[in-house]
């Protein structure tokens, strides 16, 4: 079974109903695909009873000059080994989204995930919003990239002071003794 | 060890001395990974190094144990349970800090999960540098806190009584709150 005439054949089905706006093979066995965010839930129930059974993972990344924000979910067939991932963009402001926990259950987590590292909702799962891996989290979700890490560790998590003068008087001293060699 | 004449009249001082050299002799280490620096225990505990034969044994529960290792990076999660785990050892607790992320927060100085310097939460009794140390140098580690025990100088555990409250602040500075949130037993 020759698996990229599948993709185009399927690719095609695909196209006839919905509207896709790009169509890639980044890898061997890999194909992705960016849609409309109201075509995106049929287009994986679709590929579920197409044999893309299992959902390996759904992440968001930020695009903040186009402010906006794209939903990236990979699926898996076990029984061609095929990957296909499908992209769509939604509104950085207020960002909000269906969830596809009917579709596949375990989107669940991963849903909790995205709402607590990027502050998308996921509108019918109802845990969407407890805290996950952040407890008592009191910031903007931190993998936007307005978001400053550094900022925030100084402020929350005090740094230890040194004495400069102190350790470069000691190097001096350890290079007049010739403990160290003075770098070229 | 010298047995001195003042040393004998002085019974507190006597009994506390007899007692620092017990400590030293056996020291259950809590068997609780935090970071990556627990991967440098296994060869620690294992044949080619064998901890046993300074007195030092793994042991599963807080409540009996005397040292509590904090083996590399300490994420904000993580320091939540250590001061649970840490509130509930037995005194004397010995704590030891692994790495540069113990120190100075090591790779992780600008990480919005995890802690820059652990003597601000928790009293160290030790720092071991490195990133991460070699088997040899935590045997030498533990050869040093063991001298320490003896000689009555890993005192963190009264800093700690002493000053707790300027420890609790930091905590609730950095944490919010000290408590742990489980979601699975709600």
């Amino acid at each position: 079974m020759n698996s990229t005439n599948d993709a185009k054949e399927l690719i095609r089905i695909l196209e006839k109903s919905f509207d896709i706006k790009d169509f890639t093979t980044p890898k061997k066995n890999e194909i992705s695909i960016v849609v409309e965010q109201n075509n995106l839930p049929t287009i994986l129930t679709y590929l579920k009873d197409k044999g893309w059974k299992q959902l390996s993972l759904i992440t968001c990344v930020d695009w903040i000059k186009e402010n906006k924000f794209e939903l990236v979910y990979v699926l898996f067939n076990w029984s061609n080994g095929t990957t296909f991932v499908a992209k769509t963009k939604i509104e950085r402001e207020n960002p909000e989204y269906m969830s596809i926990i009917d579709i596949f259950p375990g989107a669940k987590y991963y849903e909790r995930d995205i709402h607590e590292f990027f502050g998308v909702k996921f509108e019918g799962n109802l845990d969407s919003e407890k805290p996950l891996f952040l407890e008592l989290w009191d910031d903007k979700p931190p993998m936007r990239k307005d978001f400053d890490p550094l900022e925030y560790s100084k402020r929350k998590f005090p740094d230890r002071k040194y004495d400069v003068e102190v350790s470069k008087n000691a190097v001096k001293d350890a290079i007049k003794e010739g403990e160290i060699n003075e770098r070229t | 060890m010298n047995i001195f004449e003042e040393d004998l009249n002085d019974t507190i001082t006597f009994w506390e001395k007899i007692k620092n050299i017990f400590r030293g002799k056996s020291l259950w280490m809590l068997h609780y990974c935090t970071g990556c620096g627990a991967v440098e225990l296994p060869p620690t505990m294992t044949a080619r190094f064998d901890m046993e034969r300074l007195g030092m044994g793994p042991m599963a529960t807080p409540r009996q144990a005397d040292v509590l290792l904090i083996t590399g990076y300490l994420s904000v999660k993580t320091l939540r349970r250590v001061i649970y785990t840490y509130e509930q050892m037995m005194t004397p607790k010995y704590l030891v800090g692994f790495g540069s992320c113990t120190i100075n927060g090591g790779i992780y100085y600008d990480s919005y999960a995890v802690i820059n310097r652990l003597d601000y939460y928790l009293p160290v009794d030790l720092y071991v540098a490195g990133c991460m140390p070699r088997p040899e140098a935590i045997m030498n580690t533990f050869k040093t806190l063991e001298n320490m025990i003896t000689k009555g100088e890993a005192n963190g555990w009264k800093k700690y009584v002493e000053n707790y409250d300027w420890y609790r602040n930091n905590q609730i500075r950095s944490l919010g709150e000290v408590y742990v949130k489980d979601e699975f037993h709600e």
